[in-house]
């Protein structure tokens, strides 16, 4: 993959979006592992989370702040790449649902995204070398990384004396599973918009004609309401 | 009569109990799910309404949802329609939005709370919101206006309603203004093109206004239209927002206004671009108030009536507000605590109750707090865990206290009794500060709140000494109630309240009765006592991109990552050990 981590940083509007990017991740899993923190009746675990929190929402911090000050420095920006355009956003800590979820399974999700996350980035910090600033970025945020796998690791241990390493098992195979429903939605969901797309040429063409000509004969300003309209409290219409 | 009221799927969800005529319990998802604007079903609203009162899904007499999904779906097929072949790309995801999950509304109530299908009504968007700003108001007779980005077609509704003496109530709206002229969509295409979150960042426009001038009210001309009968239009060649969801405005309205400005890039007013800027916030907001003043002064003529009622989206923007107030001729204007769409599952239960089902008219409770009640032990309990230093202390030593904190400049996240409805702090999930100078803004705003410089912070004033320090005009205090108008600080306090004055020499002030919040009443009473001003500074307990705070422990967690000295909920008072935090690595890792 190295290659294709190369080429994807090596473009700077690329190199933007994907720090961007990363800053709205970073941050929704901080908020996560916030609501994690509010949650567990753990009270150790409570201050860790929060710790983790706040190490994850300065990590969004640091992204963004690298990400517009390149965006800044670029000579010109390409019109549709970032203005009003809404940049993609993450999914924070892959959609979990911190809410019902015990700290077990949280710590090995918890850990094993770390460790995968941690992987990534010395990759990329190794790939960012012309730019100082940015690897100086993943630098820190490795060391951050190293104490959260630490710390998750240790305490699933301590909950979980009999089957941490189950867990940790168990939380790989539900990353893959959901990682591969998110492709197979992605799929599902382009061959969705592909089938509209085509309804949408074949079949929308004459009533597109009707609804322009109706629309001409709307004047716009104010339109009365019908005060004696008898509304039908049951309908969706 | 037991009636559930549910707004979802576009705004900030909420769910509303009424129970035999009086609300019980409102809430909003976001406030539940920590998700800030959570569009998503508000089950774990309806939860917690249900919960509280002791009602059984099977008890409740209806359900009421905020609007009529397939008339909404109607409008969007409709535009698409219009926008033929320019939707193509919009078409496809405005379908799997509609036919995913919105228009199937009443079967995911019914199949949510397993009640028959029969028992699921439905009003029209604009009826919620009309009976949201009138049925929660104390007027018995008022014109009512509301303006929003788009309900079903409808963008903007005028009528009256009338509550009598014999109970009936009658809620007539006599005109509307359809999509896609909507002043709501026009100030959310403003707000996309100055860098800031849609349906969101709305208000930081009205605060970026303060530092610009209104020069380019012309070029807002062009974009929308007066008509002749009174109403608007918008210049479809200048926005994009009936054809595609990734951008509101086209490229003539770029060319008009120049370059749009970069979410990721600050607002710098010592550059000719942050001047324009400021200068187009200035200017949109110029022609919103024109507007709405021209169209509520009309309403005042033909309705005769004295008060008025304000209610959609729009109802937010307190500037507009206060003008209607002073240029409109009516004497009262009320807005409610909710007027956005999460205020409409408060609505649209009461009109149930009021129109479709004919009960006896009530009056609401003249306060916003229909929240969850905050648990002083969960945080006693926390902090004790925590080695940080928590009190229980009775009423009056914790006032006293927290008044000493705050003279002595420290800042304080307050929690009491139950939540808000709607977006705004008025005292029950408060950070608390001293208003004097304007380097407690400056804190605040960077290392509590964590937003942009130009933002200002709103004062609260006991509701008699409000006159003393802001240039309230009559109706001004009830306007204020609900922090929903902007005034005049008096000249003389400004430096003395520079932490709440805006640049302007205004402030969005609230104006507190003793009855609504008697323990924040006493606090600036306390507070008063001791620096000769009963104002504190009052803002949201969150934090950038977060809901306001409502459980115990989530104040408790804001407190400790953020700036936030002294944390206070029920009867608990917990003062920052700046320490705790640093000892946590080793002990995890041990």
């Amino acid at each position: 993959m190295r290659p294709v981590h190369q080429w994807v940083w090596g473009d700077m509007d690329r190199r933007v979006r994907k720090l961007l990017m990363f800053a709205e991740v970073e941050t929704d899993g901080g908020r996560d592992i916030l609501r994690a923190a509010e949650l567990t009746p753990d009270p150790l675990l409570r201050r860790l989370y929060l710790e983790h929190a706040v190490d994850e929402l300065r990590h969004g911090v640091m992204f963004r702040e690298r990400g517009t000050a390149l965006l800044r420095a670029r000579p010109a920006k390409p019109r549709g790449l970032f203005d009003g355009t809404p940049l993609p956003g993450g999914h924070g800590l892959d959609d979990l649902a911190i809410d019902g979820e015990p700290d077990h399974r949280l710590l090995a999700f918890l850990h094993v995204a770390e460790k995968s996350a941690a992987g990534r980035f010395t990759v990329y910090r190794e790939v960012v070398d012309d730019d100082p600033d940015t690897r100086a970025i993943f630098e820190q945020i490795l060391r951050d990384e190293v104490f959260h796998m630490n710390y998750t690791y240790t305490q699933l241990a301590r909950i979980r004396p009999r089957s941490y390493k189950r867990q940790v098992w168990l939380a790989r195979a539900t990353r893959f599973w959901k990682r591969y429903l998110r492709i197979a939605a992605s799929f599902a969901g382009f061959m969705g918009a592909a089938m509209l797309t085509v309804i949408y040429f074949v079949l929308l063409p004459p009533f597109a004609w009707f609804a322009k000509r109706a629309a001409r004969r709307d004047a716009p300003g104010w339109r009365s309401i019908a005060t004696d309209r008898i509304e039908s409290p049951a309908s969706q219409y | 009569m037991k009636i559930l009221g549910v707004s979802a799927h576009y705004h900030d969800s909420a769910a509303a109990l009424v129970v035999d005529g009086q609300p019980v319990a409102a809430v909003q998802e976001e406030r539940l799910s920590r998700r800030k604007n959570d569009t998503s079903f508000p089950g774990a609203a309806i939860e917690w309404c249900l919960e509280h009162a002791g009602v059984e899904p099977d008890q409740l007499d209806a359900v009421v949802f905020y609007e009529r999904s397939m008339l909404k779906f109607d409008r969007i097929l409709t535009s698409a329609l219009r926008a033929f072949p320019r939707s193509w790309r919009s078409f496809p995801q405005a379908i799997k939005n509609s036919l995913g999950e919105k228009v199937w509304v009443r079967g995911i109530i019914s199949s949510y709370l397993g009640v028959s299908r029969r028992k699921i009504l439905f009003t029209d968007h604009h009826r919620s919101h009309a009976a949201t700003a009138f049925l929660t108001s104390p007027s018995k007779r008022a014109a009512i206006l509301t303006a929003d980005g788009v309900g079903e077609w409808a963008t903007l509704t005028v009528g009256h309603g009338v509550r009598r003496p014999d109970g009936s109530t009658d809620i007539t709206l006599l005109r509307e203004i359809r999509f896609p002229h909507s002043l709501g969509m026009l100030y959310s295409t403003f707000t996309a093109y100055l860098g800031f979150a849609v349906n969101e960042d709305e208000y930081k426009v009205m605060g970026l206004a303060a530092y610009g001038r209104p020069t380019m009210t012309d070029r807002v001309g062009k974009v929308i239209r007066r008509t002749p009968d009174g109403a608007f239009e918008l210049v479809p060649e200048y926005f994009e927002f009936q054809t595609t969801a990734s951008r509101s405005y086209s490229s003539k309205f770029v060319d008009l206004f120049g370059p749009p400005r970069s979410q990721y890039e600050p607002i710098d007013l010592e550059t000719s671009d942050g001047r324009r800027f400021a200068d187009c916030a200035a200017s949109v907001q110029r022609v919103l108030e024109d507007v709405l003043v021209d169209m509520a002064s009309a309403l005042r003529r033909e309705t005769g009536l004295t008060d008025l009622c304000l209610g959609g989206g729009v109802a937010l923007n307190g500037l507009a507000n206060a003008r209607i107030l002073a240029e409109s001729g009516f004497a009262r204007v009320f807005v409610p605590s909710a007027p956005g769409d999460a205020g409409c599952a408060l609505g649209a239960a009461l009109y149930a109750d009021r129109i479709y089902f004919h009960n006896p008219d009530r009056d609401v409770p003249d306060h916003p707090f229909w929240g969850p009640e905050v648990d002083g032990t969960e945080l006693a309990r926390a902090a004790t865990e925590d080695s940080q230093h928590a009190l229980q202390l009775a009423d009056g030593a914790l006032v006293d206290r927290v008044a000493r904190d705050l003279a002595d400049g420290r800042t304080v996240g307050w929690m009491e009794g139950s939540s808000e409805f709607g977006p705004r702090a008025l005292g029950h999930r408060s950070i608390l500060a001293a208003p004097h100078s304007s380097a407690m803004r400056d804190r605040l705003n960077r290392d509590i709140k964590y937003r942009e410089e130009f933002r200002p912070f709103a004062p609260v004033v006991t509701a008699d000494a409000a006159d003393r320090f802001f240039e309230l005009p009559p109706g001004g205090a009830r306007l204020a109630r609900f922090m929903s108008g902007v005034f005049p600080v008096r000249r003389e306090w400004r430096s003395r309240l520079a932490a709440v004055t805006h640049v302007d020499g205004s402030a969005r002030v609230q104006v507190l009765d003793r009855e609504m919040a008697p323990r924040l009443h006493a606090l600036l009473e306390a507070y008063g006592r001791r620096s000769g001003i009963p104002v504190l500074l009052n803002t949201s307990f969150n934090v950038a991109g977060e809901p306001i705070v409502n459980r115990a422990l989530e104040g408790y967690s804001t407190f400790r990552r953020c700036g936030i000295d002294v944390l206070v909920a029920g009867s608990t008072v917990v003062t920052k050990a700046a320490d705790a935090m640093s000892t946590v690595s080793q002990e995890a890792l041990a």
